[in-house]
């Protein structure tokens, strides 16, 4: 290992660094942040000033409170939070949600705004493998107490109808051409092929097709992940649930929204499945020969950008547009399942309607004003979701006046909430919020602390039904590998990210069979 | 070799040690632990001290990736196991590596069908903390997948 005292011109700023040689670049040696590393701003707001490394262009932001600190402190993902802030064309803050942990190249809960005119660049890495990994949620027109005597045979029949697709692939195979239109279109066109309906597309972010898609973007291998895999569910912490309307916090949004207390609900939470984890390597590789071309150095391979305004930036957007689409697809061929599955155990009458469909992994060309100028930003969401307050055209007209839903699945055991986005998030973090209750332990000590088929007794035995044939899988997404849900949603909430409006509780957890 | 990998501690994704007496042998290593740590489900297999043991592994696939240096290398030559076990349905719980460079890798994957993953799905290879070292004679490389 080669120490060495450096002076690096970072976009125009001389900076002195003592690094290490790693591969081709440079590493500075402390990777964990300390408490007092940190300058609280206020209640929800903590600070690592731009001073902290000299390679930052701008202080990072994390939102949390006191209690969550240690667990937040405990693992590298502040270190990559600061990385996160020496992105070029970076826009106020590197920002951190309250569900924040360790991923790759980005923490996952991370947001960035690059600005497209001032040297803007994107970076699959902050976006993730799993391109649209987001959440749908639909709400049926029945309660708690006329649903819960059909609760084991749907849980059962839900279970069978929607596969994990891992190792096995999907119910359906789409040819080349229909991929094509689907990467092109998303799940508008899987409502042309008979799947769901125009509603389900009116109250899906994007209205489920974004703009700008170019399916001759997407490597053949990525299609070929693809064509059997529409329609599955994937394994981790992606899952199907079905919940009721635990608690109202805000009954006239609420009410907007279609929410109840004692509603049932339908919670799907997936991606881009192959399709998607290919593309993010495909491009994060071609991006990786252009590194030298572009000379910047980075404080993390994974974290490989190029400049919005170059061949491989924007093939790279075309393509995640369309990896995008595919998973909205995804998710809409699930809720069309489900709304299948439904009818087949409850009867004709028994209807469920999309509230809304969220993407928590993506990244977006947005107009934000920023400290007063109103600029074109390439935003970064990894693990984070978009929470637009009222008035922005993205919303549905429906949500126009009360802002766009913020869908944040918890755990199995606990709760998930539903916010509403705010004006203040609009200034506060570019119109984000955080994307669910966010991962303490690891998934050895998870497994460690809990056997996975007593964990699915203690569920039933509290009146959760859990399919699933996976007892490791179960223990690693045991409740007490997260964050506490309330904390996060508490400090959401504090920080005017966004807003309360319903806790819903799990009745049926599936994961994929 | 004692040891041919180990998993460490991530808070939300999967990372293993690999090692390898020559730089051949890691790069063989690190396919079979980046399939045994997510257990596939394999017909007529046993799972013996947290390992699938097969009596035979049926299938093999020819792989030759080329890329820009030793860790992009590796990140590639994984990537190509992983595209293959997804369209195939197949995991590689053996490899022979025929010829390796700092950017080129010639090998043959000896795998076996599926029915899934019982412990979860990898969805890539990542570059995130990723070292190639030697220490003592043995090389050691830490590979962090997102799942």
């Amino acid at each position: 290992m080669i120490w060495k005292l450096r002076k690096l011109m970072v976009h125009g700023k001389l900076i002195l660094c003592l690094t290490f040689k790693y591969k081709k670049g440079y590493v500075m040696a402390d990777q964990i942040i300390k408490r007092e590393d940190l300058v609280q701003i206020d209640e929800y707001t903590y600070e690592i000033p731009s001073s902290y490394r000299p390679d930052m262009l701008v202080p990072a932001r994390v939102f949390m409170n006191e209690r969550m600190m240690d667990d937040v402190l405990n693992d590298r993902a502040l270190w990559q939070l600061v990385n996160v802030a020496t992105l070029p064309g970076i826009q106020k803050y590197a920002f951190a949600m309250p569900d924040i942990h360790q991923g790759y190249g980005f923490p996952i809960g991370g947001v960035a705004a690059s600005a497209v005119d001032e040297g803007g660049v994107i970076s699959p890495g902050g976006i993730g493998y799993d391109i649209n990994c987001g959440v749908r949620l639909l709400v049926a027109n029945m309660n708690t107490e006329e649903v819960r005597p059909y609760l084991q045979k749907l849980a059962t029949r839900l279970f069978h109808k929607i596969p994990s697709g891992v190792g096995k692939g999907g119910k359906l195979d789409f040819a080349p051409d229909e991929l094509d239109k689907i990467l092109g279109f998303g799940a508008k066109r899987m409502v042309e092929l008979g799947y769901g309906t125009e509603a389900d597309l009116e109250f899906c972010e994007e209205h489920g097709c974004m703009a700008g898609a170019d399916p001759d973007l997407i490597s053949d291998r990525a299609k070929k992940r693809g064509s059997d895999q529409l329609g599955t569910l994937g394994s981790g912490n992606h899952f199907l649930e079905v919940q009721y309307v635990d608690e109202i916090f805000d009954e006239s949004i609420a009410q907007v929204y279609g929410l109840h207390k004692g509603s049932v609900t339908v919670m799907i939470h997936c991606g881009s499945r192959g399709l998607g984890h290919q593309t993010c390597t495909d491009y994060v590789r071609i991006m990786m020969g252009k590194l030298p071309e572009w000379g910047y150095v980075l404080p993390d391979r994974e974290l490989v950008y190029v400049p919005f305004n170059s061949k491989e930036g924007r093939d790279y957007f075309a393509a995640m547009a369309a990896a995008s689409n595919y998973a909205w697809a995804n998710r809409h061929l699930i809720g069309h399942w489900v709304r299948e599955a439904w009818q087949e155990i409850i009867g004709e009458s028994a209807q469920l309607n999309t509230m809304y469909d969220v993407s928590h992994n993506i990244g977006k060309i947005e107009q934000h004003n920023v400290n007063g100028i109103e600029k074109k930003l390439i935003m970064h969401r990894k693990g984070a979701t978009r929470a637009f307050g009222p008035g922005r055209p993205e919303n549905p007209a429906k949500y126009m006046n009360v802002g766009q839903p913020v869908l944040i699945p918890g755990t199995m055991g606990t709760a998930s909430y539903v916010l509403a986005g705010t004006q203040e998030s609009m200034d506060v973090a570019f119109g984000s919020s955080c994307h669910g209750a966010g991962r303490r332990m690891s998934r050895a000590q998870a497994k460690k602390s809990v056997r996975g088929s007593q964990l699915r007794e203690e569920l039933e035995q509290s009146g959760i039904i859990i399919r699933s044939d996976s007892d490791p899988g179960l223990a690693e997404e045991a409740p007490t590998a997260y964050k506490d849900v309330e904390d996060v949603v508490d400090v959401v909430t504090g920080a005017k990210l966004a807003r309360k409006v319903a806790r819903l509780k799990p009745l049926a957890v599936i994961k994929g069979g | 070799m004692e040891k041919d990998f180990e998993q460490l501690p991530h808070t939300a994704d999967i990372k293993i040690r690999v090692y390898g007496s020559t730089l051949e042998e890691l790069f063989a290593n690190a396919v079979v632990g980046m399939f045994q740590v997510i257990r596939p489900l394999v017909d007529g297999c046993t799972v013996i001290n947290d390992r699938v043991v097969c009596e035979s592994l049926p299938i093999k696939r020819a792989v030759a990736v080329r890329s820009f240096d030793q860790i992009s290398l590796m990140v590639d030559f994984l990537s190509e196991a992983l595209y293959l076990s997804d369209v195939n349905n197949e995991a590689y719980l053996a490899a022979e590596v025929h010829e390796l460079s700092n950017t080129f890798v010639s090998a043959t994957l000896h795998g076996i069908k599926v029915r899934g993953f019982e412990v979860v799905e990898i969805k890539a290879v990542t570059y995130h903390d990723l070292e190639i070292k030697e220490i003592d004679g043995t090389w050691q490389a830490d590979i962090v997948f997102d799942i």
